[in-house]
């Protein structure tokens, strides 16, 4: 038996055959952190019962509508958590709903949290989680050193700064205990670049053993990000690979299959999810994808697809479900020779774009992605011969992980 | 280059025009618009109001090689004809080309009206009202008309009137996409002095998109193209117009249309499929397009597969 591991990222759950349902419970949070793209956040718009549950019924009252195997209810905020009493309800409606019509997703759903984490341990998340564990993905959000996260993620209020980094970690050996490949999402923003490799190394030391980070899709890099943004992943590689890190623990930074040019036919099909998902917000009004809310668009109008009570307009979903890769990007992306793994993001693109569509691909990580390209490639380089040199090559091209095409959002 | 010359100009198109106010370009503005078009080899098209122009105006469009698309009654050198009803298709001289606005279900009650008009004019060009709402059911409805208005063409054709009729007989006589192309290809210039993708643009109130001193520039022109249609560019409805206001409309992108337009052009194409059968039978040898069945009344059942 092979005993040359490299931990390759996990897929996410049903990745691909799951329709994705996002309630947007809460545009509140307790933080206020500084990249947030969410530019609308507020107190007031809670998710009500009335428009929860609408939500639920247009959609399990249309099952042929949903065909998917499976479905992903998902939720967020601002921040979840806060709003525990009505998600429960929600979960309960939807079991014995799903149960009660006998529907193809009886058992074949999962409930899905992106949380900051600090209400983890309370009495009423944790009688939450007990209850739905099986059918539970938990995400938390932990930007790395107490130095890193706290430079991003702070209490909302005035008076002076106050980081959320204890508040967090104190969590995360009871989310490890009851989500043990628990990973964590990490974004990247120009002034985090200095800390992208102490910042990962701590989260392995913090026993999180998948590492999802992303470069934010906004354009907000500043001249020499991109060189400093290689140092640091180059720094990274160095230390994944000499600590043996690789083995146990997987960085969404480093993959065999980004940076090569991609088929204008084969591959030309859309990255970002949007259209395939629904969202629904506190008002009822149904999206393509949370970013196309009114609270996460900077110079945008909302895109707005139907409400609970009108349903959905086909109409305004056909573009969503007709795009494609080449269309959407300028030459310089057709020709690009390191494209593949270069993402976008569907609302940013529209947020971003001269004119109100989803068709003007924004290409404001275009450095940044060659950065981590050329990194990419030295850690790769690096692996390899370490490998060969260990004589576990050969072994590694047998088990390697397979192609993983997943998204980034 | 179309040049609505003043904001009453009748539409000869999808779009309403309920601008009753007379605003008439200005002489300086339409002078320099010409210069641009013969400098940029443009064709001119102007859309007439229903009341004569001041002389210098007549001038200055006489000065430039162009068409005249104006309201029945106002000019004798029109050379496309607007109706604004069929309660006076009488106005409508023999040979004449004659665009007409109706919806589908009026299209429908006005079969015969419709097919004396087709016996005088040489070619017809219905501009539906509301193809962007249609739906599956109120399609055989259509279909119905279209074979009447068919066998009117049928028999026009047979005593040797070649007649057109937009809906039935551009999909059997083009080779190859033949849309309306506003953005990608033509401009209008609006009673303001500015210029707009279409007169529907400038009367929805949207942004210009240039002046004849600063030039064109259209934001994103690339999706206005066909090539950058994703539904369209697997399309072989010919004749559709592929209204990119009307895209818009339905949704919020210029190039992608609304199920409703795509099913109704469908109609039309097969009413074309099923004309050239009857015409084949009649008159074997004709020169109209072999038009093949399809699995699809709507191309993005086919895109989206
Ligand atoms: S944004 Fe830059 S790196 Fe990405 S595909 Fe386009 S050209 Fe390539
Ligand atoms: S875009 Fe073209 S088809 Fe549509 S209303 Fe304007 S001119 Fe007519
Ligand atoms: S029928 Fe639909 S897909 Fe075909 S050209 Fe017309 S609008 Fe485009």
């Amino acid at each position: 038996m092979s005993d040359t591991k490299i931990k390759k990222q996990e897929e996410p759950w049903q990745g691909g055959v799951a329709k994705n349902i996002t309630f947007i419970v809460t545009k509140d949070c307790q933080l206020a952190c500084k990249y947030c793209y969410l530019v609308g956040k507020n107190e007031k718009e809670r998710m009500s019962w009335e428009t929860a549950k609408a939500a639920i019924d247009y959609v399990l009252d249309r099952e042929e509508e949903f065909p998917q195997e499976s479905v992903v209810w998902d939720f967020i905020g601002g921040e979840p958590f806060l709003e525990i009493d009505l998600i429960d309800r929600i979960c309960d409606y939807i079991k014995t709903e799903l149960y009660r019509r006998d529907h193809h997703w009886f058992d074949s759903y999962r409930f899905s949290f992106s949380t900051n984490g600090i209400n983890y341990d309370s009495e009423k998340v944790q009688r939450f989680i007990n209850k739905n564990l099986s059918h539970l993905s938990i995400g938390i959000t932990i930007d790395g050193t107490r130095r890193k996260h706290d430079l991003n993620r702070i209490w909302k209020g005035s008076g002076p700064e106050r980081g959320s980094y204890d508040d967090v970690v104190r969590n995360i050996p009871l989310w490890l205990e009851q989500f043990p490949g628990g990973g964590t999402k990490v974004t990247i923003s120009s002034a985090d670049i200095p800390y992208i490799k102490e910042s990962v190394l701590h989260l392995y030391g913090l026993g999180i053993h998948e590492v999802n980070i992303n470069v934010v899709f906004e354009d907000v890099w500043k001249e020499g990000d991109d060189r400093l943004f290689e140092d640091q992943l180059m720094e990274l590689a160095d230390a994944i690979i000499d600590g043996g890190w690789y083995e146990s623990c997987s960085c969404s930074f480093f993959s065999e299959n980004i940076g090569k040019p991609l088929d204008p036919e084969l591959e030309n099909q859309n990255w970002c999810g949007a259209g395939m998902m629904l969202a629904v917000d506190a008002a009822g009004n149904f999206y393509p994808c949370t970013r196309f809310a009114a609270y996460s668009l900077r110079s945008k109008k909302p895109l707005i697809i139907g409400n609970v009570r009108d349903g959905i307009d086909q109409d305004k979903l056909r573009p969503f479900l007709t795009l494609d890769r080449l269309t959407q990007s300028p030459q310089k992306c057709i020709d690009c020779e390191v494209a593949s793994g270069c993402a976008w993001c569907q609302g940013e693109n529209y947020d971003a774009a001269d004119t109100d569509t989803i068709y003007q691909r924004s290409t404001a990580i275009c450095l940044m992605h060659k950065a981590r390209v050329r990194a990419n490639n030295y850690y790769w380089n690096k692996l390899f011969r370490k490998l060969e040199l260990e004589g576990k090559k050969e072994e590694y091209e047998k088990n390697k992980p397979e192609a993983n095409a997943s998204l980034t959002c | 280059m179309i040049v609505q010359l003043c904001d009453t100009s009748a539409s000869f198109c999808h779009y309403p025009n309920t601008r009753a106010e007379r605003k008439l370009i200005s002489v300086e503005a339409l002078r320099k618009a010409l210069r641009m078009a013969m400098c940029e080899n443009m064709t001119v098209q102007f859309l007439y109001p229903d009341y004569a122009l001041p002389s210098e105006y007549v001038e200055l469009i006489e000065s430039v090689d162009h068409a005249k698309v104006a309201p029945v009654g106002v000019t004798d050198e029109a050379d496309i004809v607007v109706l604004p009803s069929l309660d006076r298709a009488d106005e409508v001289k023999e040979g004449d080309t004659v665009c007409v606005r109706i919806s589908r279900a009026e299209l429908c009650d006005s079969v015969e009206a419709l097919s004396a008009l087709l016996r005088r004019v040489t070619r017809l060009n219905v501009s539906l009202t509301d193809s962007h709402t249609a739906v599956p059911e109120e399609l055989p409805a259509y279909a119905d008309a279209l074979d009447r208005l068919g066998e009117t063409v049928k028999e026009e054709y047979a005593r040797g009137h070649f007649v057109q009729l937009n809906l039935l007989t551009d999909r059997l006589m083009l080779k190859q996409m033949n849309n309306c192309n506003a953005g990608a290809e033509t401009v209008t210039l609006a009673p303001d002095g500015k210029f707009y993708i279409c007169p529907a643009f400038y009367l929805e109130g949207d942004s210009p998109v240039g002046d004849p001193d600063a030039g064109i520039e259209v934001p994103n022109a690339q999706l206005y193209a066909l090539s950058h249609a994703p539904i369209c560019r697997s399309c072989d409805a010919w004749h559709c117009r592929r209204c990119v206001w009307l895209n818009r409309k339905r949704t919020l992108e210029v190039n992608t249309p609304g199920r409703g337009q795509c099913l109704t052009a469908h109609a039309e194409r097969e009413a074309s499929r099923r004309l050239k059968e009857r015409m084949d039978a009649a008159a074997p040898g004709n020169m109209f397009n072999e038009i093949e069945k399809l699995d699809y009344t709507d191309p993005f059942e086919k895109v989206s597969r």
